[in-house]
């Protein structure tokens, strides 16, 4: 099925990502490097098909620690590492396909541009790649926080065509929640590995993870969120001011201009009274077009501030729920 | 002179493994090739004290026949360099195969392994599931000799434990939970439930909770009622964990109660109102105007 876009190319219908399935290995793996590796922030490779709709992530491998990223050999040495990754991995019949990536996020950001453009250049070669952000500091407070998202695909194409700014924006209709989709996960195992998990697990007594979520704290959770919310607003106010210097100094571009072409006016009347060529009142030399600040900051840090506010109404109705419990407790004289 | 290996204090040695590791090897054996009745690989992980500790695992292609083995230590040797570019601490502590039995061809596998690490453990993880049960068993290797005719390698089983890490509790335990859904089909490979709503999850541990207490609670009326005889040592653990209880007084109580729920409440109103003024400034298209 073919849908003719803007630009008149026919571009076949791909069809989306719409969930995300993990094997138990992966989601362990992803924890145990996620984890152990705090407080510096890791990535690592996933592999595995894509089927239809969805993506079945099947095994994945850890990047070593990043290095300054100006060093041409370390570039170099990364993309060794992968190569040889890969070809290891094929010799024992793992799944070949690079799906997209995982990375851990502290407090839960993972908005930023650098993201985005990997996220970009995964797509070049990959249709369908995904990125997991894992927050290992959520998880400990006995809720899993991994989520699986992608670019939505109408922003994908805007910023191909470089065209981030506010215009662009309203034109193809999309607004800051438009960014990223997430995309709903699940967990499967194969048989063999159920038997395994039912072997070491067999009854589900009260463990330490339910202990975790049960802690009363929360306010050294709330605290660190409403900081980085804080911070995240003052971003977003200086990228307000930004668009309002580039609205100030097109304007400013503007009164310059028009008093210059006056002069100029002035000159070639002068000039034909002299019998002399006009000068051309064209220059295009001394006013060059500002380029429009991209929005694209902009939106990433009100992503960023709606997942703060998304996690502090969690946590809050959370406290909310086991103050209230406490004092049923307390009430039935415990 | 024989090469002895030298086993730490006597045979004290434990091993422990993440579940990482095994759901690993497992993953592996159903990726294994056709004319393969078993997978090998390399073990990694760190030694703490006695206790091996087993984190990481890689398989290693290799080929059998009844009169010789082959093992690609190239694959070995080329995997190891990369794991330690993103793990530098973990080393080699020994090697793995499934299956249900220890072949002729282990003792050649051990001699090349414990090149490479000082005590190497052997591992081997039943994946055939004999007498329905997953098992799994370490075993450190000591040779035997004759002065100085090297006769056999015996291998010698040592404790073998599974530990879950704090973290990989979570996970596990969803993984778990997804499974105890009644599923019949075995032959179909089923999916498990997806991550399933947070609130759910807080009722469902409150209801553990609940378990352990009523268990609790059964088992010291059942002491006091002279059912079952008392043992001093949980009795007296328990009237340490209830010792823990702050009493409260209910006007102390009541002053942290509410400030705890205020404190939510204010936090939650800052956040709608930071997310509706977000809003508003999208709609109105004062985030991209200037300010005048």
């Amino acid at each position: 099925m073919a849908a003719p876009l803007e630009g008149g190319a026919l571009r076949p219908h791909k069809e989306l990502v719409k969930t995300v399935q993990l094997e138990g290995q992966v989601l362990l793996k992803i924890i145990q490097h996620c984890s152990e590796a705090l407080p510096q922030l890791v990535t690592g490779q996933l592999l595995g098909l894509d089927v239809g709709q969805q993506l079945e992530v099947t095994d994945c491998f850890a990047f070593p620690a990043a290095v300054a990223e100006d060093d041409v050999e370390a570039e170099s040495a990364g993309a060794n590492y992968q190569l040889e990754m890969m070809r290891c991995l094929r010799e024992v019949n793992v799944d070949n396909n690079t799906v997209g990536w995982y990375q851990s996020a502290n407090m839960g950001t993972f908005q930023t541009l650098e993201l985005i453009e990997t996220f970009i250049n995964y797509h070049e070669n990959i249709k369908k790649c995904i990125c997991i952000i894992y927050d290992p500091q959520r998880s400990s407070r006995g809720n899993l926080a991994l989520k699986a998202i992608r670019l939505k695909e109408s922003f994908i194409e805007l910023s191909k065509e470089q065209k981030l700014t506010l215009k662009g924006f309203r034109e193809a209709n999309l607004s800051w929640r438009d960014i990223f989709v997430e995309l709903p996960v699940k967990v499967r195992n194969s048989n063999l590995v159920q038997a395994l998990v039912a072997d070491l697990m067999p009854a589900p007594t009260a463990t330490q993870a339910d202990v975790d979520r049960l802690n009363m704290s929360v306010a050294p959770f709330l605290e660190r969120n409403i900081q980085s919310l804080v911070e995240s607003v003052d971003d977003i106010v200086q990228e307000q001011q930004k668009v309002t210097m580039y609205h100030k100094s097109v304007a400013r571009q503007q009164q310059a201009y028009a008093a210059w072409l006056q002069k100029r006016r002035q000159e070639n009347t002068q000039r034909l009274q002299d019998n002399l060529e006009p000068l051309p009142e064209e220059d295009p030399t001394l006013f060059k077009p500002i380029p429009e600040p991209s929005m694209l900051d902009n939106y990433l840090v009100t992503n960023q501030i709606a997942t703060y506010c998304d996690q502090i109404n969690f946590a809050a109705s959370e406290a909310i729920q086991k103050l209230f419990m406490m004092e049923g407790m307390q009430k039935a004289g415990l | 002179m024989a090469a002895t290996v030298l086993l730490p204090c006597g045979s004290n040695v434990s091993v422990k493994v993440h579940p990482v590791v095994l759901l690993s090897i497992c993953d592996a054996y159903t990726r294994r090739k056709e004319n393969q009745d078993r997978v090998i690989g390399t073990l990694l992980g760190v030694v703490v004290d006695n206790v091996i500790e087993v984190k990481n695992c890689y398989v290693v292609p290799h080929n059998e026949s009844s009169e010789q083995v082959m093992v690609d230590v190239n694959h070995h040797k080329t995997m190891f360099d990369l794991h330690q570019k993103v793990a530098p601490h973990e080393s080699i502590v020994g090697w793995f195969a499934t299956g249900s039995d220890l072949y002729n061809s282990d003792a050649l596998i051990q001699d090349f392994y414990s090149k490479e690490s000082l005590h190497p453990v052997h591992m081997v993880v039943d994946t055939t599931l004999k007498d329905d049960k997953f098992s799994v068993q370490a075993y450190t290797s000591r040779t035997l000799a004759l002065g100085d005719k090297v006769l056999a390698t015996e291998f010698v089983e040592i404790p073998c434990d599974t530990i879950i890490g704090d973290i990989e509790r979570v996970g596990a335990e969803l993984m778990l939970t997804g499974f105890n859904d009644p599923s019949p089909e075995n032959k179909k490979e089923t999916a498990n439930k997806s991550f399933s709503d947070e609130a759910e999850t807080l009722a469902a541990s409150m209801g553990r909770l609940a378990d352990l207490v009523a268990r609790a609670s059964e088992y010291v009326d059942s002491v006091a009622s002279g059912k079952v005889g008392g043992d001093p040592a949980i009795g007296r653990y328990l009237a340490d964990t209830l010792a823990l209880v702050p009493h409260l007084a209910k006007s102390d109580f009541e002053r942290l109660f509410n400030e705890g729920v205020q404190d939510a409440m204010m936090v939650t109103y800052l956040s709608d109102l930071l997310r509706a003024h977000v809003a508003l400034a999208e709609r109105l298209g004062t985030a991209a105007l200037p300010i005048m």
